[in-house]
């Protein structure tokens, strides 16, 4: 339980780490918070030849860049906890924070890592789908911003080529008639989830009239529900059916059976959670007005 | 290998290690720090926890090539050779460890949050005291005893006592 050799890089700025990985290719990966890489290494699941570590450089900033919130790419998962924009604008993004590991890894893991690690139910990839984020991410060639539903294609397969690294995640600020909320069942509290559900919704005269919906634990990434979503428009925040809209939503996937559920008790599971996180994120819009 | 100057427990050393060295091993048998446990050395135990640069941290998921020009400290830098911290002594009296494989990273692990706690003038209700340690798992206790002796601490802090 040790990992094999590599060589050790410290980045001492953006433009150094991006040559750097540049030069690596697929042998040499970034190092940040190491919460999830370092298990890896441990197991020797992973053997990069060369490690560039970032901690030091300067990308931990939470601000507002015109219409979005851009958060970079080594801000710890601690940082949201009393971050005034994102308890204003982004309830369930705080709402699933607090699911995260335990405080050790809260103080150390990073955005950058976490969305590129890519685990099926890990917290942050579901908010970026959730939310509509873009991925920024550059290398020696530039920057491209990539939307977050077209960011994780697999479990721990992003769509970051050799030698691209992720700089920030941007999150667009919705309109102030917002509201969400994010639920998950792990088997232990500060565990990986076997189902979670986020909600985000925007309401006019006591209706819903944009939803979106994301959902980790029904497939190998986060993935959207727009069927639900095309439901909830139009139905009052009071008694919003999310009964019926976790049942459509059951419905229509095809969640893994394996040793920790089968897929029977993922989809009951799902459906429940569907229900819970619509009611909690409408009684939130309505304790506010 | 890789040249790095530590400051462990008030003590600098300049050391060359292997990039592939844990932070676990090297303050083990570098600095002969036998109180850094290592359980699972995946993060899932928390018995490694050691404070770098005064934050918690895991140390077996840290390499130590990482913390050159860092500050560390484990847990023989608290309440010295017979343990006399007020946490450390809570866990004593409320039988917070049996076979005490877990304790070294419980402490770590806690300090910042008795330090906090103490800091606001405040006693943590059980729940949060549980969230707080979540990351650290014990065999032995059940965890009550190391809840109880959290409490204790904080209440001895309250009353000046740390
Ligand atoms: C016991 C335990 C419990 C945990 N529980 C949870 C949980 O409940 N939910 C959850 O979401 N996570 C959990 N984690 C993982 C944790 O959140 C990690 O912090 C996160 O997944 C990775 O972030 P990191 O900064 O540590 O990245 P690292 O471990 O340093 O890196 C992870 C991967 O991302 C790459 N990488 C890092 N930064 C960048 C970048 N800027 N650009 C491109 N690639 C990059 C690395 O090369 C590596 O492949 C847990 C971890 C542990 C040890």
């Amino acid at each position: 339980m040790r990992p094999a050799s590599f060589e050790y890089h410290r980045a001492t700025s953006l433009e150094h780490a991006l040559e750097l990985l540049g030069e690596f290719g697929e042998n040499g990966r970034p190092i940040a918070g190491g919460q999830s890489l370092v298990p890896m290494m441990n197991f020797r699941l992973a053997r990069p030849g060369h490690l560039v570590d970032i901690n030091r450089l300067p990308l931990d900033a939470i601000e507002i860049a015109g219409p979005v919130l851009r958060i970079g790419a080594l801000t710890r998962h601690i940082a949201y906890f009393d971050n005034p924009w994102i308890a204003r604008h982004f309830p369930a993004f705080l709402d699933a924070v607090h699911y995260i590991g335990h405080p050790t890894i809260r103080r150390n893991g990073s955005i950058g890592g976490s969305i590129s690690h890519a685990d099926p139910t890990a917290e942050l990839p579901a908010i970026s789908v959730l939310y509509d984020a873009d991925i920024v991410a550059r290398s020696v060639t530039g920057e491209r911003r990539i939307k977050a539903q077209e960011f994780f294609l697999s479990a721990y397969v992003t769509a970051l080529e050799p030698g691209e690294m992720v700089v920030a995640v941007e999150f667009p600020i919705p309109p102030a008639a917002s509201t969400g909320s994010f639920i998950e069942l792990g088997e232990r509290s500060g565990d990986f989830a076997t189902a979670s559900i986020g909600i985000s919704l925007e309401h006019g005269g006591g209706k819903i009239v944009r939803a979106a919906m994301v959902c980790c634990g029904a497939d190998l990434f986060p993935m959207r529900a727009p069927e639900v979503e095309d439901f909830l428009v139009g139905k009052p925040l009071v008694n919003p059916s999310g009964a019926e809209a976790g049942c459509i939503f059951a419905a229509s996937i095809d969640p893994v059976d394996d040793h920790i559920a089968s897929a029977d008790y993922r989809r009951g599971l799902i459906a429940e959670l569907t229900h819970r996180a619509i009611e909690a994120a409408c009684t939130r819009a309505l304790d506010k007005s | 290998m890789i040249d790095i100057t530590l400051e462990v427990n008030g003590k600098t050393k300049t050391l060359s290690v292997e990039p592939r060295h844990l932070l676990a091993d090297v303050l083990r048998q570098e600095f002969g720090l036998s109180g850094v446990h290592i359980g699972c050395a995946h993060g899932a135990c928390g018995c490694c926890t050691v404070h770098l640069d005064e934050t918690p941290r895991l140390s077996c998921l840290t390499f130590a090539a990482q913390c050159d020009g860092s500050e560390i400290r484990t847990v023989e830098s608290i309440g010295g050779p017979t343990a006399e911290h007020a946490l450390q002594q809570a866990f004593r009296s409320e039988h917070g460890l049996q076979c005490g494989y877990c304790t070294p990273g419980f402490i770590m692990t806690l300090m910042p949050f008795i330090e906090e706690m103490v800091e606001q003038k405040r006693l943590p209700d059980d729940d949060e005291i549980r969230e707080a340690m979540s990351g650290n798992i014990c065999r032995c206790t059940g965890y009550h005893g190391i809840v109880a002796a959290v409490r204790k601490a904080v209440n001895l802090g309250l009353g000046g006592g740390i």
